[in-house]
């Protein structure tokens, strides 16, 4: 069944594949022999050295995660910024710069004990009065926070109590609180920094961490030094006190060959958003090292439009599905980097519910579903036509957001539900066009990704009241979910404080969105990162899935 | 010539210095100039514009940022978005012809001083390039028109192949000898000398190919000309004839081309400057037309048009210094 013979797979592996040169290509296999070699743990770390990491997400426009909230901010923010809690690999909150936390059982009103001695690197204290502030500033409309608003929704009001503790009153119960918190958009920075204004705080916003921003050079680095007073590591760090690494030299390579080959050529030290092709090719070479860090919240899933023709019918969502050959395309054009997903929710939350039953490829199956829906001619081209309308599906493409291999597997499933007669439209869109067709709604097939730390993401991403456009023409429920009994086990889930309570309602909601045939689910949110072997102690962040450079140092 | 050109029969104007020569020259070019830039600033507004879509999105952050609804309306009023088409356009226009390009909706900051900070490092690239190209195109010109008929042959499908290269591929190639199997040059951008080497040649080595096909044709017409056999005649040795009278007349095309190459160049930069990493107007312009940053866009184009623009007015004044028929 896997199409990926083993000769594609070293074609494939094959770095900057597209060159076509003999002599190059002879080049690079003679520099890629060698075994995989896992990095050795060595005895004690030694401190000090530069480290070279390489972007390719695209560079902030402000390194203060609070305005507008991205992926890319969350990555440098975790280092020098520090979040009230954490997450462990387990899911379970860990304290952080609170070293404590108590819920009134109502679950209206959090009272969190700060971490004593804890200073910004400014050297204003971090008390209770600060953490005030950092609402404040992310609730304020003019910091244009997106990401870190909508984590702090329900809080109405923050009392300092005394000078360590500090108390959030909500205007709703919100079990989703504390996963809220753990993340790099609502990290806590000095009001000092702060107060300095939105243009000051974005070229180097002032927090609590292993390191501080020293200097910004745009469209090239971003240089973080090492914060020696360091007291504050989450409570799974690796070690105490200050970092390792003097420095961490932050670049932007937004050409993915190009990242590799600064990597293979000893240029820099880790590279993020490995490709697939790559990462195979760097597990055939010695000194290199993969670090696999899925994104928690949603997994990369195709969501059908069942708002509108025609998948408001659940029989033609259900033969979309059955029609859509997925594992032989992931097997072909992933190599093995990327796990199949049959659930809602990414596999690093505990609450994820999987039923693989649901997804089985079943070209018959679909056939019999479309005849009984009243899809039963077919056009010169072979696709199914009902009332003279054919069977035809839009799919805008978010090329920001897709990686080739990825709109690769949309061709293959276009191509695989042709023979069901579907035919699909697929429509590459730069990011503001891709907003606009999902703002019109001139969809049917979407895919759009949503990382978030916890369950919660359920709620944004299926409840009804996500399928309201904002003004914007944004939402969040694309599959345009609309049932009421889902809305009230999501309501539920986030007003209860019972644990093993908010796991059964999520697993029931999961049900539902699945059973529903609401969505097509691919894999996790891939994050995958490739270091060279003299790194030793890298992390990610069991929170958002960013790298930590806390724990590494450099051995030679 | 058998029979003289009308321009011959018309009463012969004093003789005009270097200065009045370019003048009136220049003064069209200038205007012209203006014009063209009028064109290029409503061209790009108009075809950022077409595209539908919000460029408030990309004020918040873009991939991956959930913008609230009160966020979205705040940016679109902050930066003029709620306005009208046309009195967007009519601000934006008012705002070039004072030289102030705006706000970046994506970077935040003013874009003038932002893309003043970019500008050095593509210029220099440009620059280099250019001038590594001329060497090449000139030495590839001598030495393949010294070596007779089978030598042009060969200079000529150099050039050919030189000039069909795409930078892209050349750059990764490049990269792969250069880089990953000799180790002597960084395959991205390095502070340094070192760092440029291989963007320099990505750039230099298609237009070498582009710029040496014109200069041998018309060194080759050159060396067959009557003020070469006169000098010959003279008795000058082969070498001060190719280097005092051939080149000069050769270069003349070559230095046509180079207001066409420059423009060639700066486009280059976008490829260049995403593959090897390096800060630059090239990789503005690829983020900023990403996330429809409009003013960053305008910029970008406007600077790449006034550039272009003074260096076609320099090197028409420049053939028209080497060549005296031109200034007719």
């Amino acid at each position: 069944m896997p199409l990926s013979s083993k000769p594609r797979t070293r074609a494939r592996a094959i770095p900057l594949a597209f060159v076509a040169t003999a002599t190059a290509t002879a080049l690079l296999l003679t520099g890629c022999t060698g075994g995989s070699t896992a990095p050795s743990a060595s005895g004690t770390p030694t401190a000090g050295g530069t480290l070279t990491y390489a972007s390719g997400d695209g560079e902030p426009t402000c390194l203060d995660p609070h305005v507008g909230g991205n992926y890319p901010q969350a990555l440098l923010g975790g280092q020098f910024l520090e979040s009230l809690v954490s997450r462990d690999s387990s899911g379970e909150i860990i304290p952080w710069l609170a070293s404590s936390w108590e819920v009134t059982d109502d679950g209206l009103s959090y009272t969190f004990t700060l971490r004593d001695g804890v200073s910004f690197t400014d050297g204003t204290p971090l008390d209770a009065e600060a953490v005030k502030a950092n609402v404040a500033h992310v609730q304020d409309p003019d910091t244009g926070s997106s990401t870190g608003y909508l984590a702090l929704q329900k809080v109405a009001n923050v009392e300092a109590l005394d000078a360590t503790t500090v108390r959030f009153d909500l205007s709703a119960p919100d079990s989703a609180l504390l996963e809220s918190l753990s993340q790099p958009w609502v990290a806590i920075e000095s009001p000092a920094g702060l107060e300095r204004g939105i243009e000051a705080n974005c070229e180097g916003p002032i927090g609590t961490g292993p390191f501080t921003v020293s200097e910004w050079i745009k469209q090239d680095r971003v240089i973080l030094t090492r914060n020696d007073a360091y007291v504050s590591p989450p409570a799974d760090a690796g070690h105490e006190g200050a970092a390792y690494l003097d420095e961490i030299v932050w670049r932007f390579i937004p050409d993915s060959a190009s990242r590799y080959a600064a990597l293979q050529a000893g240029e820099v030290d880790v590279i993020d958003n490995a490709q697939p092709d790559t990462i195979v090719a760097a597990t055939e070479q010695s000194g290199l090292a993969e670090l696999d860090a899925p994104r928690p919240g949603s997994v990369n899933r195709l969501e059908l439009n069942s708002d509108k023709a025609p998948f408001d019918d659940e029989r033609v969502r259900e033969a979309f599905i059955r029609a859509a050959d997925v594992n032989d395309g992931i097997q072909s054009l992933f190599f093995g980097t990327a796990q199949r997903s049959y659930s809602p929710l990414s596999s690093v939350e505990t609450t994820a519910y999987s039923d693989e039953s649901l997804f089985g490829t079943d070209l018959d199956e679909a056939n019999s579903l479309l005849d009984a829906a009243g899809w039963t001619q077919r056009d010169s081209e072979g696709y199914r036509t009902k009332d003279g309308q054919r069977l035809s599906l839009q799919f805008p493409v978010s090329t920001n957001q897709s990686i080739p291999a990825e709109q690769s597997l949309f061709e293959q499933i276009q191509a695989t539900v042709k023979d069901a007669g579907f035919e699909v439209v697929l429509q590459p869109l730069d990011l503001s066009s891709w907003y606009g067709a999902l703002g019109a709604n001139e969809y049917d097939v979407v895919s759009a990704p949503y990382t978030k730390v916890g369950p919660d993401v359920l709620r944004i991403l299926y409840d009804s009241s996500g399928i309201t456009p904002a003004p914007s023409g944004y939402f969040a429920n694309h599959a345009q979910v609309n049932r009421p009994e889902l809305d009230a086990i999501l309501s539920q889930a986030s007003a209860t404080s019972d644990a093993d309570e908010r796991a059964d309602l999520y697993k029931q909601a999961q049900k539902i969105v699945l059973e529903g045939y609401y969505i097509l689910p691919l894999y996790d949110q891939q994050n995958h990162f490739l270091y060279r072997d003299r790194v030793q102690g890298l992390r990610a962040m069991p929170t958002v899935s960013t790298p930590t450079f806390y724990d590494v140092s450099l051995s030679e | 010539m058998t029979s003289p050109s009308a321009s011959d029969l018309r009463p012969t104007a004093p003789r005009a210095g270097a200065v009045g020569r370019l003048g009136r020259p220049l003064l069209i070019g200038v205007g012209g100039g203006v014009f063209v830039l009028w064109a290029v600033a409503t061209l790009t507004f108009v075809l950022v514009r077409l595209i539908p879509g919000d460029p408030a999105q990309a004020v918040l952050g873009g991939p991956g940022s959930q913008a609230s609804a009160e966020a979205l309306a705040a940016a679109r009023a902050e930066y003029g978005l709620d306005q009208p088409i046309l009195v967007q356009y009519l601000m934006q226009l008012g705002r070039i012809a004072t030289l102030d390009f705006g706000t970046s909706y994506s970077l935040r900051t003013e874009v003038a001083p932002l893309l003043l900070s970019q500008l050095g490092g593509t210029l220099l690239l440009a620059v280099l390039a250019l001038a590594l190209a001329w060497v090449v195109a000139l030495a590839l010109a001598l030495a393949s028109t010294r070596g007779g008929r089978v030598g042009a042959s060969l200079g000529s499908a150099l050039e050919v192949v030189a000039a069909g290269l795409p930078q892209f591929w050349l750059a990764t190639v490049l990269i792969l000898v250069f880089s990953l199997g000799l180790g002597w040059f960084p395959p991205i951008s390095v502070p340094g000398p070192i760092g440029l080497v291989l963007p320099v040649v990505t750039l230099a080595l298609p237009l070498a190919g582009f710029l040496g096909q014109t200069i041998r044709e018309s060194l080759l017409d050159a060396l067959e000309a009557p003020f070469v056999l006169s000098a010959r005649a003279r008795g000058e040795g082969e070498r001060g004839i190719r280097l005092r009278h051939a080149i000069r007349h050769a270069a003349v095309p070559g230095v046509a081309l180079s207001g066409w190459a420059f423009g060639y160049l700066i486009s280059g930069a976008v490829v260049v400057e995403t593959i090897f990493a390096r800060p630059g107007l090239g990789r503005t312009l690829l983020n900023a037309v990403t996330v429809r940053d409009v003013p960053v866009v305008i910029g970008v184009v406007m600077i790449t048009a006034l550039a272009y623009i003074v260096v076609t007015v320099v090197s028409d004044a420049a053939t028209r210094l080497l060549d005296p028929r031109s200034a007719a």
